[in-house]
């Protein structure tokens, strides 16, 4: 994917991170399974027996793929409408949509959903490249008041109206 | 017949007044999601989820067969008018289809697509009419050592169809099956794998994982490669069709068909091998203006392949109907759907809730006829959605998508499962993993444990129940075709020092 880096750095590739993943929640699957209590009047099989397979096969899929990757193997990144497929990865960027997002979840209680919502779009919006400033202001008002109208009041969908609380 | 009669009930239930303006709500949310670039079918599906709780079953799955055919619909406008391959699906119409938009046809591609696709799928509507009870006919035997068994078929077929590295379908596969295994076990009541977190002893909720993937996944991996440049989008007027095309388009149509359905219903079978195959058939068949057009925009290679695509969406409803076995994430997603009801579709549910079931395959052919109504005169309005700044876009993704997760359980720990879901499908796409093998696990996993556990409690314990029955084995025979195919494949290439044609793209 990135000729360059992986020369840089010898060995290692972006993507032996996620095949390292996937070979802890194999060997998690199983260290986890052992901690359930077997339980004794259980005609067949108890709750331990499947966890133990599918951790298996995930340990024994994972050391596959870590090998894989370490030989050069790739998949083909998906492409999308959006999706500049020979740009290099900007992990600013997902770190950026990534902090917007977990402030907001952190912030939905308190806020509600008409102001951590709003804030929401507003961040992600800003950080994706929009240029005006105020409408993406305006914008996020209007879909935060819109969709807490739309699913609370017309749909009867749970939603926090938090600071707004009685306002609306 | 008896399911001509049971047909005739669900179209008097589909046909009251509340359930053709859900019908509608449907089709239009779905065809309006389908367009947005960046969305697939599985996503519109999993986003407009959220939208069915307050509605009873009934009425929810009739507007849930909109969606799903409005989905279709929209992502094949998508793909005409942007010369940007969208969803896996319609690929293959961008071929020809926005050559033929840039050769000022695109009025005559969206026509052939639109109805090509109404053809198509009320053929394959009425296809699956015959063939699901059928099927359920054949399942009532089924033992539950053949439904583990169809399950294996499941996985193996879809994790190596999928994608062209076997090894990465199966680590999406196992990523999926690790997520179902999270929370309380049914039988036992003991938790697994929760970390202790109370709110994850119900395990974690499908929408969650599929907007998780999907959505956020999608969010996050366009930030990360963002276009900076707005893609080109074709105008166009009204969608209409000449009589020239008309006679050059029935054909494929009906090729598409044949060629659609029975690979929607198979495990792994999906929407892109038939539509590939499709294209490659009316490119050999191509004759006259077709030949010398093909490759540079012929009608041909737009209407079989779109006509295929929404024959296989009807296809794949088959297995999910009447064996409860997803073929392809959004299947998977829509078997969701029916969890959160509680109905578990199989053989039972025809016997149960025969009303459900053929009120929601009635429907099917009332959001097709009112797709092709929406979709001819208003083209010019779809295409307009597709200017809408990107930076809005996913940031509206996002938000419906976090709304969506905590309207479920009013709780922020779910969020934070679908952020860490989210890094998951950004990562999958990033390095090219199948997403449709983890949403297929996640919810079949728990299905296969159940018959797993029930089959060897039937056997008392002897392994060799699994492979008693002559169904169990023909079909775990097939799963282990399913994974060495691929291997084979490889080697024969390798052999004649070809390269193999990249016949699928992950969704």
């Amino acid at each position: 994917m990135e000729p360059t880096q992986s020369k840089k750095r010898g060995w290692w590739r972006p993507e032996l991170g996620l095949a390292l993943a996937l070979l802890a929640v194999g060997v998690y699957v199983i260290a986890g399974t052992l901690n359930v209590e077997a339980a004794t009047s259980v005609v067949g099989l108890g709750p331990r027996f499947f966890p133990m397979l599918v951790g298996g096969a995930i340990t024994v899929v994972g050391v596959f793929y870590v090998i894989d990757v370490v030989r050069g193997g790739r998949g083909d990144p998906e492409e999308s409408e959006d999706i500049d497929a020979d740009a290099p990865a900007d992990l600013k960027q997902v770190g950026l949509v990534g902090g917007v997002f977990l402030a907001f979840t952190a912030l939905l209680d308190t806020l509600g959903w008409v102001i951590a919502g709003s804030l929401l779009f507003f961040g992600l919006s800003l950080a994706l490249g929009a240029e005006h400033r105020v409408r993406a202001a305006v914008i996020a008002v209007v879909l935060g008041l819109g969709t807490y109208l739309a699913f609370v009041k017309g749909l009867g969908v749970n939603l926090p109206a938090g600071l707004l609380e009685g306002v609306i | 017949m008896d399911s001509l009669q049971l047909l005739l009930d669900g179209f008097a239930s589909a046909l009251t007044p509340i359930n053709l303006l859900y019908a509608l709500v449907g089709v239009t949310l779905g065809t309006l999601v389908g367009v947005l670039p960046g969305i697939g079918p599985a996503m519109t599906v999993a986003l407009l989820l959220p939208v069915t709780f307050t509605v009873p079953p009934a009425s929810a799955f009739i507007m849930f067969a909109g969606i799903y055919y409005g989905g279709m619909y929209g992502g094949s406008t998508t793909s005409i008018l942007l010369n940007t391959p969208g969803e896996s699906s319609s690929m293959i119409t961008a071929l020809e289809g926005n050559k033929m938009a840039k050769r000022g046809r695109a009025a005559q591609a969206l026509a052939t697509a639109a109805i090509g696709s109404f053809v198509a799928g009320t053929l394959a509507t009425g296809l699956l009419v015959v063939a699901a009870p059928a099927v359920v006919a054949f399942a009532i035997a089924f033992g539950p050592e053949d439904y583990f068994a169809l399950a294996i078929l499941a996985f193996t077929a879809v994790s190596s169809v999928l994608s062209r590295s076997v090894v990465r379908g199966l680590a999406s596969l196992g990523f999926g099956l690790a997520i179902g295994l999270v929370g309380i076990d049914q039988q036992t009541g003991q938790a697994r794998l929760t970390m202790g977190i109370p709110q994850l002893f119900d395990g974690i909720d499908v929408v969650i994982v599929a907007v998780g993937l999907f959505a956020l996944g999608e969010a996050l991996y366009v930030a990360s490669r963002l276009r900076h440049v707005p893609p080109e989008v074709i105008p166009v007027g009204r969608a209409y069709l000449g009589r020239a095309d008309w006679a050059r388009s029935w054909k494929p149509w009906l090729r598409g068909t044949a060629l659609g359905f029975p690979f929607g219903a198979l495990p792994g079978g999906g929407a892109e091998i038939p539509t590939f195959l499709s294209y490659a058939t009316e490119k050999k068949l191509a004759r006259g203006v077709a030949r010398e057009e093909y490759g540079k925009g012929a009608i041909e290679g737009v209407a079989g392949p779109e006509a295929a695509n929404n024959a296989s969406a009807a296809g794949t409803l088959v297995p999910l109907l009447s064996l409860g076995l997803p073929t392809s994430a959004t299947a998977a997603i829509l078997l969701a759907a029916f969890q959160q009801y509680g109905l578990q579709p199989g053989p039972q549910l025809f016997d149960h809730n025969p009303a459900l079931v053929w009120g929601m395959i009635a429907s099917l052919f009332v959001g097709n006829a009112m797709l092709l109504v929406l979709n001819l005169p208003l083209a010019p309005l779809w295409a307009k959605v597709l200017h809408v700044p990107r930076p809005y876009l996913y940031a509206g993704i996002v938000m419906f998508a976090a709304l969506g997760v905590y309207a479920l359980n009013a709780s922020a720990v779910d969020l934070i499962v679908l952020f860490v879901l989210g890094l998951l499908g950004w990562a999958m796409r990033r390095f090219g993993l199948p997403v449709a093998p983890a949403v297929i696990g996640m919810i079949l996993g728990p299905m296969a444990e159940i018959q797993l556990r029930r089959a060897l409690a039937i056997g008392a314990g002897e392994v060799t129940v699994l492979i008693k029955s002559p169904i169990a084995i023909v079909l775990l025979l097939l799963s282990a075709l399913a994974l060495l195919t691929p291997l084979l494949r490889k080697l024969m290439a390798r052999r004649r020092g070809e390269r193999i044609t990249p016949g699928s793209h992950p969704e």
